[in-house]
């Protein structure tokens, strides 16, 4: 259970979140939606620290955790995973080696302990092959794979995917949601998706929340969201180039 | 004073370029201290992290033993290449003396006394910057604008103790070594060159160092080379970590930080010749 | 490369032993330099020719000036102020030691300061400061297809990034050093006088420079200038990859340009010792 309540950040004079309040349930598969520099990503790195709030506050399973030190936050990182929109996997590691870090660092296992549950890891990401290769020679849904791999090793309740499909080919863009809404039923895992994918979000999504000038527009079930009269979800829909939308 | 003040402002008013010109050098001048002041907060700020990781010690053994071999294998050679060069240009310059006073047996001494304190651990540290402070500059810069950073963060991985910790251990520890090494290097050289040039035996010319030079100038050097490490150390990691801005960012950093640790090393050393006299 | 390890792997009919990969590796790292040193030379001699017949675009040698020049001055100043009073403060101590006669100090000292201390040591601090500084730039425009761009509009990247700073640093490197001779002759005139109780006006001996050492000194200011641009243009129009390329340029930059200044600095006081003073 992860709630958002009146959250505010701006950088500099701009304000990008102002007042968001939102709260996601256990297991499900949870878009975030809007235009781009929105604030979607800023507000999922408020979540694991990465980015501390103005205003407002962060509940983690009723903890409140906005105010903690970084030290502190290590224990809350543990338990969301992210998936980062570039992968972030560390160009000076090859794949196998970027898995088994976590695993090293957070189970206390030897180097070679690691890298044998790394192989595992890899295994579910059908990426054992490229084990050995280093992230620059792989393409962007190879390297999004392993990304999702290394984030699933601290074995996360919550994993934050920042637009995992965004540059990826059509069939790749696919077998990340597929993967995602496995996440979601076999694992229990909550997802919370950061996209503006709208196929991703028609065939995956539990619940929607759509921000639009740092606020919340929509907030609802994919049904709903289809449905909506809102002038501004429907051009988001359709995609018109015409409409309310700035 | 009111006067002066007065004065100052009716200055301000009129479009008078010398005042406006004044005005904005002042302004540099601020600026740029506020801007140096800031970063040398920001260094030590760094270092207290650093040091706060060894108690208890909270290090990446991996990560340091990549660090140690990556680094002292990238810049052995271009420090060997140096150090030769160095120790001939040394014997080079004094031949025009020893010619005129036919001080041959001295010539090692000089030399050595040079190598070993000054020259030796300077030009060392300085192409140490260059290859390796330079590298770790852009490695972590590269780092951060790839959101790599954030990744390891993300990962409740703490970057100073995974990254920063190893390779501050890990230059400071090759920059002796191949201080060490390059000092043996360059004294070689000189006998070389003072043999090909001067025609001074080689043994005259280690007979020189060992009889006139005390365990002491050695030692110095190898301190000065210690905090040269240091310097290196944590003005590479500083501006690695504080790039802003994509490529030409990590193009800057890199740039700021040789020349931070130039300057550092001019400084430092500038102390330590006094200090350890 | 892969071909030179695929006849090796072939030949024994398995992994190729340890002797084997360091041969290939040894022929490819030579077959890379042999190649850089042709495309350095090329550079070089494409340089010497748009400075000559080039197209003249009005105020780029004069930014380029400003960048290398006032922008290293503070930097410079700094550094060779602290190196006068090192060497100063090294030679008196050890003279005190074995003669104690001060006299001659200054004259020496300038004598070594003219003939190479200020070019070697303050062209080494150019070296880091602009070659890091021009293959940065050049760099970034490389990996953001900038320099493709210019190419489109048929400008010459050579001549439109390279002479201007090439200019520039030949006559600034020269006037910045010429300033690094005297900022290093005050600081160790003022560390003789603070103190070692040398009067400034002993010290202020300039009886024993001569032609030779003002020909040998700058000359090396001179190939310093010529070098550094050069070298760190290189490196910036090799860049490759992103962010990560621009770091690697501006590493391999300041390395080389200063390996540039010490190999030139010891082919020209070998040649000077032979010339002048054998």
């Amino acid at each position: 259970m992860i709630r958002f309540v009146g959250l505010s950040k701006s950088f500099g004079s701009k304000s990008v979140l102002d007042g968001v309040d939102v709260s996601i349930g256990k297991g499900e598969v949870f878009f975030i939606i809007g235009q781009s520099g929105v604030g979607k990503s800023v507000l999922i790195k408020h979540l694991i620290g990465l980015l501390r709030p103005d205003r407002g506050e962060i509940y983690l399973d009723d903890q409140e955790i906005s105010r903690l030190t970084e030290r502190q936050y290590f224990a809350v990182r543990r338990r969301c995973g992210m998936v980062f929109q570039h992968s972030t996997l560390f160009d000076s590691l090859t794949c196998i080696e970027n898995v088994a870090l976590p695993i090293r660092k957070h189970k206390h296992l030897g180097k070679k302990k690691a890298l044998v549950e790394a192989r595992k890891r890899l295994e579910q990401v059908h990426m054992e092959e490229f084990a050995e290769t280093f992230p620059a020679a792989l393409g962007d849904g190879m390297r999004k794979r392993v990304a999702i791999a290394r984030t699933l090793t601290m074995d996360p309740e919550f994993v934050l995917f920042d637009e995992p499909t965004t540059g990826l080919d059509p069939v790749s863009a696919r077998r990340v949601d597929v993967l995602i809404r496995e996440l979601a039923d076999r694992l229990h895992v909550t997802c919370v998706v950061v996209s503006h994918d709208l196929t991703s979000i028609f065939s995956i999504a539990d619940r929607i929340v759509m921000l639009y000038k740092g606020k919340v527009r929509l907030l609802g079930t994919r049904d709903e969201f289809r449905r909506s009269a809102d002038p501004v979800v429907r051009q988001f829909i359709t995609g018109s180039a015409e409409g309310p939308m700035e | 004073m009111t006067e002066s003040l007065v004065q100052l402002e009716v200055a301000g008013k009129q479009p008078g370029r010398v005042s406006r010109g004044a005005e904005r050098a002042v302004r540099r001048i601020g600026r740029s201290v506020v801007g140096i002041a800031q970063q040398t907060g920001g260094i030590l700020v760094l270092l207290g992290k650093i040091v706060r990781r060894f108690f208890p010690p909270d290090i990446d053994y991996y990560e340091l033993k990549r660090n140690l071999h990556k680094m002292g294998n990238r810049s052995l050679p271009i420090i060997a290449l140096t150090s030769v060069f160095v120790g001939a240009i040394m014997v080079v310059q004094a031949s025009a003396y020893v010619q005129q006073f036919s001080a041959t047996a001295f010539v090692g001494w000089g030399a050595g006394y040079v190598i070993l304190r000054e020259l030796g651990p300077i030009l060392i540290a300085l192409m140490f910057s260059g290859r390796v402070g330079a590298n770790n500059t852009a490695e972590l810069g590269t780092m951060v604008v790839t959101e790599q950073i954030d990744g390891l963060r993300s990962l409740a991985i703490d970057p100073i103790s995974y990254l920063i910790v190893p390779r501050f251990l890990g230059m400071i520890t090759m920059l002796f070594v191949l201080t060490v090494f390059g000092n043996l290097v360059a004294l070689c050289g000189a006998a070389l060159f003072g043999q090909l040039t001067l025609g001074i035996e080689w043994r005259v010319f280690f007979h020189g160092i060992t009889e006139l030079l005390k365990p002491w100038d050695v030692y110095v050097g190898l301190i000065k080379s210690l905090v040269f490490g240091l310097i290196i150390a944590l003005s590479s990691c500083y501006f690695g970590l504080a790039v802003r801005g994509g490529a030409p960012g990590v193009g800057r950093a890199v740039n700021a930080s040789v020349v931070a640790s130039a300057v550092g090393i001019f400084v430092s050393d500038y102390f330590m010749t006094f200090l350890l006299d | 490369m892969s071909v030179e390890a695929g006849v090796v792997k072939a030949g024994q009919g398995g992994q190729p032993g340890w002797a084997a990969r360091r041969l290939a590796g040894i022929g490819a790292g030579a077959l890379d330099n042999a190649r850089a040193a042709r495309l350095l030379y090329s550079i070089f001699i494409r340089t010497l020719y748009y400075s000559v017949r080039g197209r003249r675009e009005k105020g780029a040698v004069l930014r380029a000036c400003y960048g290398i020049g006032n922008r290293s001055l503070f930097f410079l100043t700094a550094v060779m102020g602290f190196v006068g009073m090192i060497m100063v403060f090294h030679s008196c101590t050890q003279i005190n030691r074995i003669t104690g006669d001060l006299h001659l100090v200054g004259a020496t000292y300038i004598q070594l300061v003219v003939r190479d201390f200020a070019a070697s040591v303050g062209s080494m601090m150019l070296a880091t400061r602009v070659g890091a500084g021009i293959a940065a730039e050049i760099g970034s425009m490389v990996v953001t297809d900038q320099v493709d761009a210019l190419r489109m509009c048929a400008a010459e990247p050579v001549d439109y990034l390279i002479v201007p700073r090439f200019k520039a640093s030949v006559v600034m490197t020269t006037v910045l050093l010429v300033w690094a001779m005297f900022v290093m002759e005050v600081s160790g005139m003022l560390t003789a006088w603070g103190m070692f109780n040398v009067n400034p006006r002993i010290f202020w001996n300039l009886s024993m420079v001569d032609f030779r050492d003002l020909a040998t000194g700058l000359t090396k200011c001179l190939a310093f200038g010529a070098a550094i641009p050069i070298v760190s243009g290189y490196c910036g129009l090799t860049t490759f990859g992103g962010a990560e390329g621009v770091g690697w340029a501006t590493t391999r930059a300041v390395v080389w340009s200063c390996f540039a200044t010490i190999l030139l600095n010891f082919i020209i006081s070998t040649t000077a010792l032979y010339v002048f003073w054998a």
